[in-house]
């Protein structure tokens, strides 16, 4: 097939949250999307507009009510489809990291590779010890997450993603929970990641990052993509109420 | 020299009393050891078994393992006892029909079971949610989630626990003595009739016993959870 097909096709999603005493919450209203190979496709909007559930529901952590979520070709909401596998090529890196606690920096690297994919003790410790180089903390691969400040610790999480060589990576507000200084660092690791050619889909409340680094964005409110275009076409010249709303209350 | 002969079989002094009775307490004190050791064997891989099916099962098999732990929780281990010593007997199933001692470790174990079932359950459970998204984002199979990420860090948090439910089991086998074992209690009553003057003297022994057996088990509960690292859980 030509490169021209999107790695990602979402198509008309739904998801209600439904807990027992509360009203439900419907988190994703008939979201469609796509992203090519190559792509960097930033999500904005406000807290609880679904962003994260749209970002989470990519890789099957959040199992959706209907529409079709296809990566690479693979359909995700098909019940034969063998999601761990799917999961393999999909990165995810988390808000609060999600560090394995009970592992060193470099086996959080070298543990699903040789768990997941079967790589050899010695091939997965190179990719391993070669990653923390690349994400610039190449002296802590014997340190704790308990002993590495949140920016390193999710350096040691992207890592972690990258080293199952994920057809696309996704990255959920992963700066929100870090010390303002450490910021900066992780957020210049991912533009590099996206100039070298990642496939990414990053929700983020850094709009600076969104505007340098993102390809396309999206804007999403109330569980719907209200508006998307490039940077520019957003952040510059936004058409919807709403968008122009966001965007004069986070700026 | 006429209480001598009064209080009969020539023993008189503590030291004799001490010298007699030993025998008999340490060989109470070896049933009590065999009794507590199978049971927190058997008891623990029973409780382990339900704990994880209680966590990973559906909700079915949950609620029928919940009746199982809060039916037995709920209701006094002599009368555990009684069923399978007394009752199941009379029901006259030929492999219902049980000794005193297998009687007692089966009893035992069931019990034991409920309590580390309930530890394993809130054990994994207080490992956080994200553990085991991040371990599944990568591609991890659910049992894979279990074993690499999960269970390590929840291991951990039993240990402190445990090593309490250990301890009470332990002392908790003194029970079985009314369906006539001679473990370290009934050893030390028989001593107590033998000396009745004794008294103090005996039961002390007999407590004795029971610490330098129980306190091991607790230094070395507390030893694991050193060893092995207080675990640091992400906020």
């Amino acid at each position: 097939m030509p490169s021209e097909t999107p790695i990602v096709v979402v198509n008309d999603i739904c998801k209600t949250f439904r807990i027992r005493g509360r009203p439900p919450v419907q988190a994703l209203r008939h979201v469609t999307n796509h992203v090519d190979k190559g792509e960097v496709l930033v999500v904005i909007g406000p807290s609880g507009s679904g962003k994260s559930t749209f970002l989470r529901a990519l890789n099957g952590l959040e199992p959706i009510d209907s529409g079709s979520i296809v990566i690479d070709g693979v359909d995700l909401t098909d019940p034969k489809t063998d999601l761990n596998r799917l999961r393999r090529g999909v990165g995810m890196v988390f808000q609060h990291f999600n560090l394995f606690e009970h592992k060193t920096a470099l086996e959080n690297i070298t543990m699903p590779q040789t768990v997941v994919l079967k790589r050899k003790g010695s091939e997965a410790y190179e990719i391993g010890h070669r990653l923390l180089d690349r994400v610039g903390i190449g002296d802590k691969a014997d340190n704790y997450p308990s002993e590495l400040s949140g920016g390193q610790q999710q350096r040691v999480a992207i890592a972690r993603s990258l080293a199952m060589t994920p057809k696309v990576m996704l990255f959920d507000e992963v700066t929100s929970a870090l010390d303002p200084e450490t910021v900066g660092g992780v957020l210049e690791l991912m533009k590099e990641l996206a100039t070298e050619g990642t496939t990414m889909v990053v929700v983020t409340h850094e709009m600076g990052f969104a505007r340098e680094a993102a390809d396309r964005v999206t804007f999403m409110d109330d569980g719907a993509i209200i508006e998307e275009g490039t940077p520019e076409a957003v952040f510059d010249n936004p058409q919807h109420e709403r968008t122009k709303l966001f965007l004069s209350q986070i700026i | 020299m006429l209480s001598a002969g009064w209080v009969g079989f020539g023993a008189d002094t503590m030291v004799d009393v001490i010298w007699i009775t030993m025998p008999f307490l340490l060989a109470g004190l070896w049933m009590t050891f065999k009794i507590s050791l199978v049971t927190i064997l058997c008891g623990s891989i029973l409780g382990f078994a339900v704990g994880m099916l209680r966590t990973v099962g559906g909700w079915l098999v949950s609620a029928t393992l919940g009746i199982y732990i809060h039916a037995l929780r709920g209701t006094p281990f002599l009368v555990h006892l009684y069923v399978i010593y007394f009752m199941l007997p009379a029901l006259k199933i030929p492999w219902l029909q049980f000794e005193a001692f297998p009687a007692a470790v089966i009893a035992l174990s069931l019990y034991t079971s409920t309590y580390v079932a309930e530890i394993v359950r809130a054990a994994i459970q207080a490992v956080p949610r994200g553990q085991s998204e991040a371990a599944r984002s990568v591609g991890m199979t659910a049992a894979q989630c279990m074993w690499h990420v999960v269970l390590p860090q929840a291991l951990k948090l039993m240990i402190p626990p445990m090593g309490g439910v250990y301890v009470i089991i332990i002392k908790g086998t003194s029970i079985v003595s009314v369906i006539g074992i001679s473990e370290l209690v009934r050893a030390g009553e028989h001593a107590t009739q033998r000396h009745p003057r004794e008294l103090m003297l005996i039961y002390g022994m007999t407590a004795l016993m029971y610490f330098a057996y129980c306190y091991p088990v607790l230094r070395i509960a507390r030893w694991a959870e050193t060893k092995f690292g207080s675990v640091r859980l992400p906020s």
